[in-house]
């Protein structure tokens, strides 16, 4: 049995005439913590996108080894892809893109509440899992009432509350201090990869790249380089 | 210069060709409402009997019924279209462009979005003219000629809507202006305190009292004067209290949320409740308007009141009346929570978008932003018609019991005005499922 939690074969997707992908093999294995690495427009973006079935690739396949068995992403229908999305993945942006007007803990527990757990139910593990990212009493806060490294430890419990096997992070400290950047990236392994799950972070700063287990390094939409760092 | 990049940013964005289209649609529906209930109510001026007046007293409470629902739509319709090119006016500071030039160019972008759209309205209203001229008062139809506004007023009315949005599109900006980044923070939600609730109830309690001692009016002026109190005074209260209580009920609503959509509703209410009773504050006097005229025609009209043929015919036409103003106004409140959610969306589309990544169903989506409209909407339209019933309560208890059939009228006409208010909304959804789509 693979112990690739993500495999992608030949992956190709252009936007008009710019190829954002041109043939992208890879393999995720299951509990690292695999950095995505490239300039801006390197295609970084679109892989993880692809990865995660928010974008059909134009060419190839995404496989993903859930709980009951192989699933090829790359075949599933949108709706199928979105209610995976839900089911086993976690996100967490640059932005946070946490609803302002919900609280914290309802942030958090709206994952769960969209499949279709309990209000209650979904809340106390929510506030278990902003305790466990050190947000003890901030729970009932508002998002416009928390400092950025806050909102993004929010957004790290969103991602992880449902149990999702992988975790996706596109530039998750872009909008940090290098600080904050550091303790939240390290909120984000500690609740991923310590935990025996399975962490994709996209990113162009080399030192988040650093900290995770391995990095490949994207440029014009292709793999150019893999290195396990220092 | 200036023109030159107003025509660049004139192109269809990342939000398609709907934020385009949308503010045209809107200005394009103003104006063709506008030049209707003009061209509708001219007519009663050509009157110069003593009936004449009456209609014409009749005619400027409906306008004036109309007019804040249509300055609401107005605005809505200057604020998308501002909106619309937030982002690239927001870059255009950044690069190094003046105060001024931004807003030139909002003044152009959105000035040209309502010109186009008005000149569209007055298309609308002259392909109207044939249907709006069958409308019967005083036992005839008011003919196409009679409802034809000369063409000056054809002419200003294009151009007065263009002004209003270019004055809209300087206000709404100035937030660009004042800050290239546009960055907008969200603290605390706004409370409001419960001592609008008991001035509320003092005055609805007054204007009860003195709709029951109206018959001991000493003059015609007298009695007219306590009947403008009492209307008068039961509309301010609702604006008093009306955000109050759509608070009030939102709390309770998110407190016993079960669902995503339920939650998320009732958390949008209450981040703004004065937001959301303004985007259906104008059903609020609609509502009010068809209970407390409605009820006492109906009164009127059972006991025998009017028992003469011109009697008959001048409660005939102020049920006329009644019908189109409510229908009208719930019309433009449709038109409004339309522009207003098109612009949320268009305002919210990063936030659409990753809620889309984490697999959230558009339909989920959907149902937060129209339960977070047609919840205070039914508040409004229900407790406005239920304070009109208050202050009138003698008469609306009567007319229960002699002529039912006008309260299910009322009833029935309030509920196809929520009705059309759903269908606004129902226009919306390819907007959201647009920007929210990050499927490739």
């Amino acid at each position: 049995m693979s112990s690739f939690v993500i495999e992608a074969v030949g992956l190709s997707k252009s936007f008009g005439s710019t190829h954002a992908l041109a043939g992208v093999d890879l393999s995720v294995r299951t509990g690292e913590s695999l950095a995505v690495m490239g300039a801006s427009g390197s295609g970084k973006t679109t892989l993880l996108h692809c990865l995660a079935g928010i974008t059909r690739p134009g060419a190839g396949t995404v496989g993903f080894l859930s709980g009951a068995g192989r699933v090829v992403v790359t075949g599933l229908s949108e709706r199928e892809r979105s209610r995976l999305r839900r089911e086993a993945f976690g996100f967490v942006f640059q932005q946070g893109f946490l609803i302002p007007e919900l609280t914290a803990v309802e942030n958090v527990a709206l994952a769960l509440m969209l499949n279709g757990m309990p209000r209650a139910r979904a809340e106390e593990h929510g506030r278990g899992w902003l305790v466990a990212l050190g947000l003890a009493g901030m729970e009932d806060r508002r998002i416009g009432q928390l400092s950025g490294g806050q909102a993004q430890r929010v957004a790290i419990a969103r991602a992880q509350v449902t149990g999702a096997s992988v975790v996706f992070a596109d530039e998750p400290t872009g909008s940090l201090d290098s600080a904050t950047s550091a303790d939240v990236m390290q909120a984000l392994l500690d609740s991923t990869t310590g935990q025996g799950r399975t962490l994709v972070v996209v990113t162009h700063d080399a030192e988040v790249a650093a900290r995770c287990s391995r990095i490949v390094d994207v440029r014009d939409g292709r793999i150019v380089g893999e290195r396990v760092p220092a | 210069m200036i023109a030159r990049v107003a025509w660049l940013l004139a192109r269809p964005g990342s939000a398609g060709a709907a934020a385009s289209v949308l503010p045209v649609t809107a200005f394009g529906i103003v104006t063709a409402l506008l030049l209707t209930v003009i061209g509708g109510a001219q007519t009663f001026w050509t009157w110069t009997d003593d009936d004449g007046v009456l209609y014409q007293a009749l005619a400027v409470i409906a306008l004036v019924l109309l007019v804040v629902p249509l300055v609401s739509l107005g605005g809505a319709a200057a604020g998308l279209s501002a909106r619309r090119r937030d982002d690239g006016l927001a870059t255009l500071r950044l690069l190094g462009a003046t105060p001024a030039m931004v807003a030139a160019l909002a003044v152009i972008e959105s000035a040209v979005l309502a010109l186009v759209g008005a000149v569209a309205g007055v298309a609308v209203y002259l392909a109207g003219v044939p249907l709006l001229g069958l409308i019967a008062f005083r036992g005839e139809a008011l003919g196409a000629s009679g409802v034809l506004l000369p063409w000056p007023a054809l002419v200003v009315v294009p151009f007065a809507i263009g002004a209003l949005a270019a004055v809209s599109a300087v206000l709404g900006l100035r937030q660009v202006v004042i800050s290239p980044l546009g960055v907008r923070t969200r603290q605390e939600a706004p409370r409001l305190h419960w001592v609008r609730v008991v001035v509320g109830l003092a005055v609805v309690a007054l204007a009860f009292g003195v709709m029951s001692v109206l018959r001991v009016a000493p003059s015609a002026m007298v009695f007219l004067g306590m009947l403008a109190l009492a209307f008068g005074g039961s509309l301010a209260v609702l604006n008093l209290i009306g955000p109050w209580v759509i608070r009030l009920i939102a709390s309770g609503q998110a407190k016993r949320a079960k669902t995503p959509a339920r939650l998320i509703a009732a958390r949008t209410v209450l981040e703004s409740p004065k937001g959301a009773w303004r985007q259906v504050g104008g059903v609020a006097m609609t509502s009010f308007m068809a209970v407390f005229a409605g009820a006492g025609v109906a009164a009127l009209e059972a006991f025998g009141t009017a028992g003469d043929a011109e009697s008959e015919l001048l409660m005939a036409d102020i049920r006329t009346g009644i019908l189109i103003t409510v229908v009208g106004s719930f019309l433009m409140v449709a038109c409004s929570v339309g522009v207003k959610q098109a612009a949320g969306i268009l305002d919210r589309g990063d936030l659409y978008r990753s809620l889309d990544m984490l697999g959230m169903p558009v339909g989920t989506m959907d149902a937060a932003r129209r339960r977070a409209v047609m919840s205070p909407l039914r508040i409004t339209a229900i407790g406005s018609a239920l304070t009109a019933a208050v202050v009138m309560l003698p008469l609306t208890g009567v007319t229960l019991i002699v002529a039912p059939a006008s309260l299910v009228v009322i009833a029935g006409v309030l509920a196809a005005g929520i009705g059309i208010v759903w269908l606004g909304l129902l226009a919306t959804r390819p907007v959201l499922a647009r920007a929210a789509s990050t499927a490739g």
